[in-house]
């Protein structure tokens, strides 16, 4: 396994995180918690100000933000650097691949974890210490998850219009199926066995006083974790970041 | 005797079936600008790719700072700099960020920016996004981010293809300068009298062959085989003489006649040896 250079990581995360202030980018959590924000609305006025409501309405804003962020961003962010021909040039200036892959992945997942944090303030949804805990958890892992898999999407695309084409289709399958689960016991089923259903459910849990997530959802999201980072190794060794 | 910074040793590259560099050899020393020289697809661009590691040679073996070039991983580009077609600049960022951010990641103190800016003549131009740069702009930027750590070797890819004359010429002095710094230069150019002008010695590559090898006086003159002068005399008349006894007494009288307004001898340029021993142009 190849060394990391804090120095470098420390570069490399300050220079992406700056990028995804940029207004390609800045317009997810931007869209995450205005859709969170009118979520709420929707749901209190809808619902009487019922407090499970306003779960609902974090549960979909945090699914929004997990995939938006973690998918798109990520694939996006990598596609960029090699439409522009810079990864090419970081890779031919001492950076390794751990230091590129950590530094694209942490700032997507902070970024992603504080509008995680930002939409329970929003859907004013209380929490104890511990149910705080629980959900950052959760919702960190389906960050790290989704951004992951956000990493393989963008091995496979050349550009930014093919980030956007390639993981469109990922976004729906694993935002809109926790999201129908009420309408349907098939996509119930379906939604228990993806990481987003597992940190949709969390937040229900969470809302009704129950532990966020049991050993299956754990078990779930760890064979998930660690799938990902075992395609995108596997990915990795055999194209490098560029197909 | 000069230290050996890149040698090429019998190095060949297979895609699937074509052959695209066949047998390539040459050395090049501390302080020495080495150009290779060839029309597109020649193989230049595979060969530095092969000698920073990108690509794998199918035969044969390369050193780039007595290291194997099989074996390169990224602690050689800590002395190394490469400058390419496919060398990009974050363009939303300035170009002195630009410049930061490489300074970091190859622990270069940020206070060898501002110098290296001015020599590159960039300095004006610092707080610029690099989007807003022009395309010779750019090439110097990309050139300042390769030489931001004062690497041992630089390879260059068409470095001034597509720009103007005069930013062309700019990075020729720069290079010159470099040269006479001691750092070690691959070049690799379809440009001929950037050659002749900057190389130590040339290779020229056709269909991935060194067909010629040596410096751009030696292959020229292996090739002046029929000697002629050209001469202009005052009158405006033009004159093409063949070497001989007569065209000396010629050029002698005319000489003494004071009537010479310019004399030049006619020895190939490395774009006519090239035609000459491919049968190919190299534009």
């Amino acid at each position: 396994m190849k060394p990391i250079h804090i120095r470098k990581l420390a570069a490399i995360i300050d220079v992406k995180g700056r990028a995804l202030f940029s207004k390609n980018f800045i317009i997810m959590p931007i869209f995450s918690l205005g859709f969170t924000f009118l979520m709420q609305i929707i749901y209190e006025r809808a619902s009487g100000g019922m407090a499970g409501m306003n779960a609902y309405a974090l549960a979909m804003g945090m699914l929004m933000n997990v995939s938006m962020m973690g998918f798109y961003c990520t694939a996006a962010a990598l596609a960029e650097e090699k439409e522009k021909n810079t990864l090419r040039t970081l890779m031919t200036s001492s950076v390794n691949g751990l230091e590129f892959f950590l530094g694209s992945l942490i700032p997507v997942v902070l970024m992603s974890e504080v509008v995680n944090i930002l939409c329970v303030f929003i859907t004013h949804v209380s929490m104890t210490p511990a149910q705080w805990g629980a959900y950052i958890a959760v919702t960190t892992t389906a960050s790290v998850i989704a951004a992951v898999v956000g990493m393989i999407l963008g091995i496979f695309s050349k550009n930014q219009v093919t980030a956007s084409t390639i993981t469109t289709p990922v976004v729906l399958v694993f935002m809109m199926i926790p999201m129908f689960t009420g309408f349907s016991e098939t996509l119930q089923k379906i939604s228990m066995f993806f990481f987003t259903g597992i940190a949709f459910d969390a937040i229900a849990n969470i809302s009704s006083g129950l532990p966020a997530v049991d050993i299956k959802g754990i078990a779930v999201l760890t064979a998930e974790m660690v799938l990902s980072v075992f395609l995108f190794l596997v990915l990795y060794r055999r194209n490098g970041f560029e197909r | 005797m000069h230290e050996d910074y890149i040698s090429i040793s019998h190095i060949s590259k297979k895609y699937d079936k074509d052959l695209v560099l066949k047998d390539v050899n040459a050395v090049l020393h501390k302080g020495e600008i080495l150009g290779f020289l060839g029309p597109s697809g020649a193989g230049k661009t595979t060969t530095i790719k092969i000698l920073t590691g990108q690509l794998m040679p199918t035969s044969g073996e390369a050193k780039v700072l007595g290291i194997d070039c099989c074996r390169i991983d990224e602690r050689i580009y800590e002395q190394i700099g490469i400058v390419s077609d496919s060398s990009g600049v974050y363009e939303r960022m300035s170009v002195y960020d630009n410049l930061k951010y490489f300074a970091r990641l190859l622990n270069v103190p940020l206070k060898n920016i501002d110098p290296l800016l001015k020599r590159i003549g960039l300095y004006e131009h610092k707080k610029k996004p690099a989007a807003k740069l022009s395309r010779g702009q750019t090439q110097r930027l990309i050139l300042a981010r390769a030489l931001l750590h004062k690497p041992k070797v630089l390879f260059l890819d068409e470095p001034t293809s597509g720009l103007d004359p005069s930013t062309a010429l700019e990075i020729h002095r720069i290079l010159k300068e470099l040269k006479d710094d001691g750092m070690a230069i691959f070049l690799t150019t379809h440009n001929m009298e950037e050659a002749t002008k900057l190389c130590d010695h040339v290779a020229l590559l056709n269909e991935g062959v060194i067909v010629e090898y040596g410096t751009p006086e030696e292959i020229c003159l292996k090739y002046n085989r029929i000697k002629k002068y050209r001469v202009q005399l005052t009158d405006g008349s033009r004159h093409v003489l063949l070497h001989g006894a007569d065209t000396t007494g010629r050029i002698t009288s005319w000489m003494n006649e004071d009537r010479i307004e310019t004399l030049h001898t006619c020895e190939p340029t490395l774009e006519t040896v090239f035609l000459e021993v491919t049968g190919r142009e190299l534009q």
